[in-house]
């Protein structure tokens, strides 16, 4: 520590920066090593886990996960949570079930327009979370189990507890469109990432993000609004929830009030697992990238290695608590 | 472990062959990071005696505490306690010894009863595990009425007290083990006239029954009062032991405060009368402040103006609602001739006022973030466009502010947390200076800093102020304003007690009027 606060800039720069850089690029390699090694465990020990059909059955399985996961980064970077996002995925499938179902429209305008019409609801329902939070200084955690709340019985009230279906068949092809043996949903996800990659690095707004999930008080005094980065934070995850929802509603060709419980808890478990920190104000997009690929890994892995669903989740579980275990560990490490 | 022949230790060792010595202190060194702490504590504390122990602020008496009940390790020297070597590990070791310590920070559990605080530590249970609440609460009883406190139910949670009784029940809690040191963190910080006077018999008390009590304060009057003897902390050292009798108050504030301030008052050229007023508050008058007519003063271009006072005084306050980071309740700021009104931080800062606050840790750096990323934290938009960040364009203003500032550091891209404090306070100072402002209000500006960079910091005022920057600096250190500023103001009570100008400079004129308005408060 001594010497590096005594050496005047240059030349300890050029071997002090790599080595900062490389701990960060080892922070997310460590979760990339984890996934190989599932991987190669899985693809050794069982026969069809490589199985071309497998894999594409898999980054299926992971899509929906993934882009909720996406938005839960943005939450849990300010220090917050977001537990309606399960709740949401419902309300906004049925919102936009029912515009995909309105007779004499075009199949693209229908589409078009239930996108617009799920987001749309994803985005009031996540402006709803982050203005009630931030206006009144409430724990996220309070708000949005609430909204948990809100958003299922607004779901089942609309439907009458009814499942849409019949959507056009189009629409429905493509939720198992394939390019070259990989989901075109799964494409999209990614798409997703690096926007949220590109957002949290490289621009202002995501620069904002980390320093109030820091230290929230040093932001406000440097002049800045909290109120609207805590509103963007949901408002982006209710967004891409309503994304999700489009996607779930293409791949299962209906849209159920009941859909998507517990899924809020896959997001964050995928957020966790990716190395980012509870308190927020350190972590990843593409670290939840590889959180949600290790959850999708495991649950396929797993099952294909003989075991039952229930063991699977006994598993995962460990898993959760083994990767926030790690993650103290070498941040013990690179602080000492 | 050597002893030094000329000064402190001489003296002391006189003075402590009237009676035995109980806890001894050789050359304590302490350091956290790059700043120094403790360079050298000697302290020599006799069976039944009150010693006062002073030092302004940063002298180094919090770390010689936490050293002494086992929260911090020394880095070399030696303690003996009652004869025998003496490392505390924990402040549990150090209760084992008998060295009890009532700390300045409370540390009660607010929903739990008096009775429950005072034995935390030990409550009463019967076989069963289950406490014994009724003789629990007689005990407590006791406790509580032995200092006084006779008209606290002691089922009463802990919320329910106010500030100074609180106080009262860490005493008591600290008084319920028999301890062969008990020491008070300023105790009187919080507590009423009538109050001090009882805990002024309890310590006399305690003195007659063979405890040593180490007293610290920052009212001298009250040393004074109650201590048989008193050292003298600056900068990490002790400056010299007193009996009492042999000491007055100005011996006490020169052994504080030291004699360089002298000289370097002496080369500094007195400034010329100013006319352009840059901020002018009128009967501004924050949350806090008890008074109507609030505060008024103007802030000239190229000014220091100082702001001393006690702890507790209003200063930080009166900072925050001028930067807007608590909003005032009534009253005018006036900038640059018209009267504006400031909502948010934001509004202050393209007001042209910067804010370097007085918990830099808390309030000032993302430490787990890039020095850059601190750098321009409040002038993002000089630095991107369209909202997207442009990196050399950062890297840039950091390397040039860095430069400026003397900034000792291993690049643009490395956290803060890996600076020493007063590097990490030159990047908060860059934060602001990125920003171009008009007015700077710095809290303790050099609080946590070592000497090296703290005159690098006074360097930086200095020709800030020539290049026409108005500077508000609140200091607990005297010698610091005394130094720097043009004109300095003396808070007391949330209000403006004394004002007076580079010429009439004194510390012994400030602390009068710092203490003046203090005793007008405890004659109420």
């Amino acid at each position: 520590m001594h010497a590096i606060d005594n050496t005047p800039s240059n030349d300890s720069r050029d071997k002090q920066m790599p080595k900062m850089s490389m701990k960060l690029v080892l922070r997310d390699a460590g979760i990339g090593i984890a996934l190989l090694l599932l991987i190669a465990f899985f693809s050794l020990s069982t026969q069809h886990f490589l199985n071309p059909n497998n894999i594409s059955n898999i980054l299926t399985q992971i899509t929906i996960n993934l882009i909720l996961a996406i938005g839960m980064t943005f939450v849990i970077l300010i220090g917050g949570i977001d537990l309606s996002v399960g709740s949401i995925l419902a309300l906004c499938a049925v919102v936009g079930g029912t515009v995909l179902t309105i007779p004499d429209l075009a199949v693209w305008q229908a589409v078009c327009l239930a996108t617009l019409a799920a987001m749309a609801t994803g985005v009031v329902c996540g402006l709803f979370n982050g203005w009630i939070s931030a206006f009144w200084g409430l724990p996220s955690f309070i708000v949005t189990l609430g909204m948990l709340n809100i958003a299922r019985g607004a779901a089942l009230q609309v439907t009458d507890a009814r499942t849409i279906y019949s959507f056009p068949q189009t629409f429905n092809d493509f939720g198992s469109k394939m390019v070259f043996g990989v989901p075109v949903v799964f494409l999209i996800a990614l798409a997703l990432v690096a926007l949220a990659w590109f957002v949290l690095s490289k621009t202002v707004f995501g620069r904002l993000l980390y320093g109030i999930g820091n230290n929230e008080e040093a932001v406000r005094l440097a002049g800045h609004s909290l109120m609207i980065y805590k509103v963007a934070a949901f408002t982006i995850a209710g967004a891409l929830v309503g994304i999700a929802s489009i996607i779930y509603m293409a791949r299962l060709n209906i849209a159920s009030p009941i859909i998507g419980i517990g899924f809020e808890l896959n997001a964050i478990a995928a957020v966790i697992i990716g190395g980012t920190s509870l308190s927020g104000g350190r972590g990843t997009v593409i670290g939840t990238l590889l959180g949600a690929c290790i959850i999708g890994v495991l649950a396929n892995g797993l099952i294909l290695f003989g075991l039952s669903d229930f063991m699977r989740q006994m598993i995962t579980g460990v898993v959760i608590i083994l990767a926030v275990i790690i993650d103290k560990y070498r941040e013990r490490i690179t602080a000492g | 472990m050597t002893f030094s022949t000329s000064g402190p230790s001489v003296l002391f060792a006189q003075a402590s062959t009237l009676s035995r010595p109980i806890l001894e202190l050789h050359d304590i060194r302490k350091s956290f990071g790059g700043t120094v702490a403790l360079n050298g504590v000697n302290l020599s504390v006799n069976q039944g005696e009150v010693h006062g122990l002073i030092g302004e602020n940063g002298a180094g008496k919090s770390t010689l505490i936490k050293t002494l009940c086992g929260i911090v390790k020394p880095d070399s020297g030696t303690i003996t306690l009652a004869g025998q070597a003496y490392s505390p590990q924990t402040p549990r070791d150090a209760k084992a010894r008998g060295l009890q310590v009532v700390h300045q920070e409370f540390n009660l559990l607010p929903y739990l009863s008096v009775a429950e605080n005072i034995f935390i530590e030990h409550l009463p249970r019967n076989i069963m595990g289950v406490v014994r609440r009724r003789h629990m609460n007689e005990r407590a009883r006791v406790a509580l009425d032995a200092i006084g406190l006779t008209d606290i139910d002691v089922r009463w949670p802990v919320e329910r007290l106010g500030i100074a009784h609180r106080q009262l029940v860490e005493v008591a809690r600290a008084l319920m083990t028999d301890s062969r040191v008990l020491i008070l963190d300023e105790p009187t910080a919080t507590l009423t006239s009538r109050e001090t006077e009882r805990l002024f018999s309890i310590v006399a008390e305690l003195r007659d029954r063979g405890v040593s009590v180490i007293f610290v304060s920052h009212h001298l009057d009250e040393i004074f009062r109650i201590c048989d003897r008193v050292t003298v902390l600056r900068n990490g050292e002790t400056v010299f032991s007193r009996t009492i009798g042999e000491t007055n108050q100005d011996e006490l504030v020169r052994g504080m405060v030291g004699k360089q301030l002298h000289k370097e008052m002496a080369n500094d050229v007195v400034s010329s009368a100013r006319s352009d007023v840059v901020l002018s508050l009128a009967k501004f008058r924050h949350a806090q402040s008890p008074h109507h007519d609030g505060i008024s003063f103007d802030l000239h271009k190229g000014e220091i103006l100082g702001i001393a006072g006690l702890v507790g005084s209003g200063r930080t306050e009166l900072l925050r609602s001028i930067a807007a980071a608590e909003l005032p309740v009534s009253g005018a700021l006036v900038r640059e001739g018209k009267v504006v009104k400031l909502h948010s931080p934001k509004e202050a800062i393209n007001a042209g006022i910067g804010f370097v606050t007085e918990d830099r840790k808390d309030q000032g750096l993302i430490l787990t973030m890039p020095i850059a990323a601190n750098v321009t934290l409040a002038s993002l938009s000089d630095v991107s466009r369209l909202g997207l960040l442009d990196r050399k364009a950062e890297d840039a203003t950091t390397t040039r502010l860095g430069s400026d500032l003397k900034l000792k550091y291993g690049g643009p891209s490395k956290h803060v947390s890996t600076l020493s404090g007063g590097n990490q306070q030159k990047v908060v100072l860059a934060k602001w200076l990125a920003r171009n402002p008009r007015i700077l209000l710095l809290d303790e500006p050099t609080r946590g800093v070592d000497v090296g960079a703290k005159a690098e910091i006074y360097a930086l005022i200095r020709r800030l102020a020539e290049n026409g920057l108005a500077l508000l600096i609140v200091s607990s250190e005297l010698p610091e304003l005394i130094t720097l500023c043009d004109r300095i103001m003396v808070m007391s009570q949330h209000r403006i007690v004394g004002e007076m100008a580079r010429a009439d400079f004194s510390e012994e004129k400030i602390l009068t009027y710092a203490y003046q308005g203090e005793r007008r408060k405890t004659e109420h």
